[in-house]
């Protein structure tokens, strides 16, 4: 009975293990924990490695025995009466002296690992100051005075010390190429630091929220841009200054835009033309003013180009490649607005008249928000497109978000009711927005 | 079951051999109790289960939208608290009730109305917890509720309400039940039944019960505390006034890892009765399979922070807490391979039964070592709270607890009915359980490597994870398939299974020397048990003359009631036999049933309407008083 049935499902099981097994040796895994880029991940995959080979040993062993067993002593007709032992003492000690012995050799490397990682970090350290939301991440950088959010630009071959803390449930932070997690407590500041190692190659890498933090859990993720310690310090350079119109931002808003539509690769840049030609200057622009870098589109890969789906809020795209930044500017910084585009009151942009500030502000900073690739906590490409629709109904792409539907008719969960027409924004008035915003290079 | 032709003049002693529904509300008997166990947590298997196939249906592509980010969060969070709270413990407890009497050679619990009373409240707050679910009102904090997502602040919604109450309310049965359980192991083994004589399931569920009454208290205490917060307005875990979150971390898991032996180790008793039964050979290592139980349960206070690694305890929490969990493995691993030896020489043979204990021992294997690997922060700090978590303890828990205890349904099958399960539907059953468990877990072990999160309703794609998670949604059919074999095997097995007799397997303990199924009274005479396996001293001697028995001559018997142990194949009435019978009874349900209303006073307080809430509380209180002031002044028998 039993042989016939195993005949039976073998080949399904072989099937399994096969997949597997290829699965294991091929195919793209760009969140992969075994990736050695920091010494956070070394440790780790040391002691893995010695667990997997310990593992797999006792597996083999108890497995083999069970097997053994099971066959060698199955009944058959006219067999001996089996002998009768109740234990044996040599045996049992044998059984629990070797398992113990194992754990000798993971024990050791573990606690000098634990030691090892929890080391005060280098004083000389980049600071990285992680604050969590409901469903988004603060990231700061108090050397250099940046706030910005849910992408993290990291030099690599240093040191990067993180402060975590959360403003409102515990979240946990988790770059799995890049070491272990780390939660954030409400009520305690807590620590992690790595090193991204000096020979890793620049690249986009995704991090996630591993704390279950309530409905958009799942929707709080982030970016993670390691780069040459150069890159470093020009992304940072420009990410300190104000943005608003910036001639320099604007020129180079619009050659990134068409860089891009020449490689025609992306579907971001052909909904529209963002940024008018002849953009006015709203500020007059410092003469000095940095050249604004970004991680190139180009060598993010599909893993970090998020497919989420968008929702059906009906938008007219034809008023999207009209938008117009000025008028979108107006919108948000005129006082007169506050009711149709309070924009400001939860979101900080340095320069212009702020209700929030970085501390109480219940959204994401949008100083540099067209520097970003992503936006919604990773959720989606910063296109002109999905950036409408999030104005125009937030809550419809991201389950529970704090925003609101501001689009005029669009149902809105915080009143539980639809946004009035007159108290809401039209899709022209959208476009402005957008076009304001993807402007803030 | 006695006909009613023979009716006895006890009225009040007959109805407990009676069938209809009046008989199953108020029976004290600890067999119908038991059966009553295991049909309520293999309904809420179903519950659970179906909730597992939503969830892995959400999950079987990325970006779908089968169920929405909150009702996900409800499904995750109720399939993690039935499994736990209404499945496992309940299916436990289904045969602590129905085994441990008839393996101590006692007639009933220590006190069969406080065990009545444990499954009402059970039954009754089972529901409590899960039919708000369909309001979309389930609880939505996860199976771990931590602060200050279950707090009033960040969840002040009814769905934690009814997680909160509901596990105060399932944990009064569980503390009433485990009380019961050490008092009747203590007080009514048969003569000359010592402690180390006891079958090996009753050691382990023992042990549980000291779990159980060393537990359960801590979460009674935190769910205190956040009831409180939630309803009065306390600040234990409210940051904003100061509160402390990583208290209820604490707090939850000095509770929940102990829990986790209070989940597996009965399984490893029901496993240590099948192989030996099936082997004809004696448990390998008795007293080091009773103390490695012991030492399990005693290891397993001291290791909860490494649910916490992540929180940042400072190294040498970190230490300790590694250190000691790695200890955990030892006694473990004994286990383990005392299993294979009791099997190792013997004559076996595979029903489904034996099927099921050895796919226990190979599965838990598996999440053993996985287990051990996650001991080890610097490496757990990638695994935790990934899928691979997700991987090893579905290997512990349906790998083990769940193969364990369909080990003993089918070993026990015939002792509760007097029939046999169907051993071809078993085949099925197992072999698709077996098939489908590793094509749903095993895969999560690589997602959860490859960087993909617990708990999140949706993924995006292109991350390397689409093939495990569709390979695991694909296993969990399976399962769902040979669940309902099962079901389907059970209930009509009932009827059309093959009669079983007495023995039907050659088992070594006292529970099978009675009729199948048991006579209300369970044992006509109690035998005085002079060695470990006394049904083997019967029938087998050879097997068992290599161990110590209490006499010599096994004619003499020391207690003056006492028989000696042999196969009662008579059935009668306990009154014919003068047996003193408990009353059946309603009471026990009432009282839990006012305790239910009690409860859910709070949630009307919720809802803001005082008046409303005060009647609720006031009346079922008073119900529950009154109930209580009946039942105890009521005579037992």
């Amino acid at each position: 009975m039993p042989k016939l049935h195993l005949r039976r499902f073998a080949p399904a099981a072989a099937l399994v293990v096969a997949l597997l097994v290829l699965a294991a040796c091929g195919g793209e895994y760009p969140n992969s924990t075994f990736s050695k880029h920091t010494e956070l991940n070394e440790g780790a995959v040391f002691i893995w490695d010695r667990m997997m080979l310990l593992g797999t040993i006792v597996f083999v062993i108890v497995e083999a025995l069970l097997i053994y067993t099971i066959w060698k002593f199955r009944r058959r007709e006219g067999g001996p009466a089996p002998r009768q032992i109740h234990g044996n003492a040599a045996l049992e000690i044998t059984w629990t002296a070797i398992p113990a012995l194992i754990l000798v050799f993971i024990a050791v490397p573990t606690v000098r690992t634990i030691f090892e990682n929890q080391r005060k970090a280098p004083a000389e350290a980049l600071q990285v100051e992680v604050i969590g939301h409901q469903w988004w991440w603060e990231f700061r950088y108090p050397q250099y005075g940046i706030t910005t959010a849910n992408e993290l630009y990291l030099p690599i071959g240093k040191t990067v010390n993180f402060s975590l803390r959360t403003k409102d449930v515990l979240h946990s932070f988790w770059i799995p190429q890049l070491g272990g997690k780390r939660d954030l407590i409400s009520n305690k500041v807590n620590h992690i630091w790595f090193t991204p190692n000096a020979a890793m190659e620049p690249s986009a890498l995704n991090g996630a929220c591993v704390e279950y933090c309530g409905t958009s859990h799942a929707n709080m993720r982030f970016r993670t841009f390691t780069v040459t310690p150069a890159e470093f310090e020009q992304w940072a350079a420009h990410q300190k200054t104000v943005a608003i119109g910036s001639p320099a931002a604007i020129a180079a808003a619009a050659a990134a835009d068409s860089a891009a539509k020449a490689a025609a690769k992306s579907p971001v840049v052909k909904t529209a033309s963002l940024v008018p030609t002849a953009a006015p200057a709203l500020h007059a622009a410092p003469s000095s003013a940095p050249e604004v870098w970004v991680f190139p589109a180009e060598k993010i890969g599909p893993h970090a180009w998020p497919s989420t789906p968008l929702p059906a809020v009906a938008f007219d795209e034809s008023v999207l490649a009209a938008g117009d930044a000025k008028a979108g500017r107006e919108l948000l910084t005129n006082p007169a607005n506050l009711g149709k585009a309070p924009c400001l009151t939860c979101h900080v942009i340095k320069g212009e008249t702020n209700y929030a500030t970085d501390d109480n502000a219940r959204g994401p900073n949008l100083t540099h928000f067209g520097s970003r690739h992503t936006f919604g906590a990773g959720l989606f490409r910063a296109d002109a497109k999905a950036l409408a629709l999030w104005i125009k109904n937030a809550p419809a792409m991201k389950p529970g978000s704090q925003m609101p539907s501001f689009g005029a008719g669009e149902y809105n969960p915080l009143i539980k009711a639809p946004v009035p027409a007159a108290a809401g924004l039209d899709d022209k008035q959208i476009a402005d927005i957008v076009a304001y915003l993807r402007s803030l290079k | 079951m006695a006909t009613s032709a023979a009716i006895p003049t006890n009225a009040h002693a007959a109805s407990s051999e009676q069938t209809g529904l009046w008989s199953w509300l108020t029976t004290v008997d600890h067999k119908r109790i038991g059966i009553l166990y295991l049909y309520t947590a293999l309904f809420y298997f179903l519950v659970g289960g179906l909730e597992a196939v939503l969830i892995r249906t959400q999950l079987a592509k990325p970006n779908l939208s089968v169920v929405s980010a909150d009702f996900y969060n409800q499904l995750f969070t109720m399939h993690g608290t039935t499994m736990v709270f209404l499945v496992v413990m309940p299916l436990s407890a289904a045969f602590f009730n129905y085994l441990i009497p008839l393996q101590i050679g006692a007639r009933d619990v220590a006190f069969p109305r406080l065990n009545a009373f444990s499954y009402w409240v059970y039954a009754l707050g089972g529901l409590f917890i899960t039919l708000p679910i369909f309001w979309g009102l389930a609880p939505d904090g996860g199976w771990f509720g931590y602060a200050p997502l279950s707090g009033p602040t960040y969840g002040g919604g009814f769905n934690m309400d009814f997680w909160v109450l509901g596990l105060q309310i399932l944990g009064i049965s569980s503390l009433a039940a485990a009380f019961n359980f050490i008092t009747t192991i203590i007080n009514m083994r048969a003569p000359g039944m010592t402690l180390m004589r006891m079958p090996m399931f009753t050691w382990m569920s023992f042990v549980v019960q000291f779990l159980v009454i060393l537990a359960f208290p801590v979460i009674t205490a935190a769910l205190f505390f956040l009831q409180f917060d939630r309803f009065f307005g306390t600040h234990f875990f409210e940051v904003a006034a100061g509160g402390d979150p990583l208290l209820w971390q604490h707090l939850f898991w000095v509770f929940g890892h102990p829990e986790v032996y209070i989940l597996i180790l009965p399984a490893f008793g029901l496993v240590s009765e099948v192989l030996p039964t099936h082997s004809r050979k004696p448990l390998f290592g008795y007293n080091v399979m009773a103390y490695s139980g012991i030492m399990i349960g005693f290891l397993g206070f001291g290791v909860w922070a490494h649910h916490m690694f992540s929180v940042g305890m400072g190294p040498v929490a970190d230490s300790i807490f590694s250190v000691a969990t790695m200890l955990i493995g030892i006694p473990t691993g004994v286990k383990i391979f005392n299993w294979i030896a009791t099997m190792y020489g013997g004559s076996l043979r595979f029903p489904v039964a034996m099927k099921f204990a050895i796919g226990l021992i190979a599965m838990f294997t598996i999440g053993g070592i996985s287990g051990v690997m996650h001991s080890s922060p610097p490496s757990d700090l990638q695994q935790t709270d990934t899928y691979f978590i997700v991987a090893h303890f579905h290997y512990v828990l349906f790998g083990g607890a769940i193969m364990g205890i369909f080990a003993g349904i089918y070993h026990y099958f015939p002792k509760i009915t007097g029939r046999f399960m169907s051993e071809k539907l078993g085949e099925w059953h197992f072999w698709l359980n077996f098939i489908g468990l590793n094509l749903t877990f095993f895969p999560m072990h690589y997602s959860g490597m490859l960087g993909m999160p617990r708990r999140i309703y949706t993924y995006d794609a292109g991350q390397g994870w689409d093939l495990f998670n569709l390979m695991s949604t694909s296993g969990t059919y399976l399962l769902l398939v040979s669940g309902l074999i099962f079901a389907y095997n059970f209930f009509s097995s009932r009827k059309n299974g093959a009669p079983a007799g007495n023995d039907p397997w050659g088992a070594p303990t006292l529970e099978w020397s009675i009729p199948s199924p048991p006579p209300e009274y369970n044992f006509a005479q109690i035998p005085e048990v002079t060695s470990r396996y006394p049904m083997w001293d019967l029938k087998a001697p050879d097997r068992t003359a290599g161990i110590a028995h209490s006499h010599a001559d096994a004619g003499v018997i020391a207690e003056a009631h006492a028989v000696p142990v042999h196969e009662e194949t008579e059935r009668r009435t306990a009154k014919e036999l003068g047996i003193p019978i408990p009353f059946p009874t309603i009471k026990p349900l009432l009282v839990a049933l006012g305790i239910v209303v009690l409860f859910s006073g709070l949630i009307v307080l919720h809802a803001g309407n005082f008046p409303l809430a005060m009647a609720t509380m006031l009346g079922g209180g008073a119900f529950m008083v009154g109930s209580l002031y009946a039942w105890l002044t009521s005579p037992l028998e």
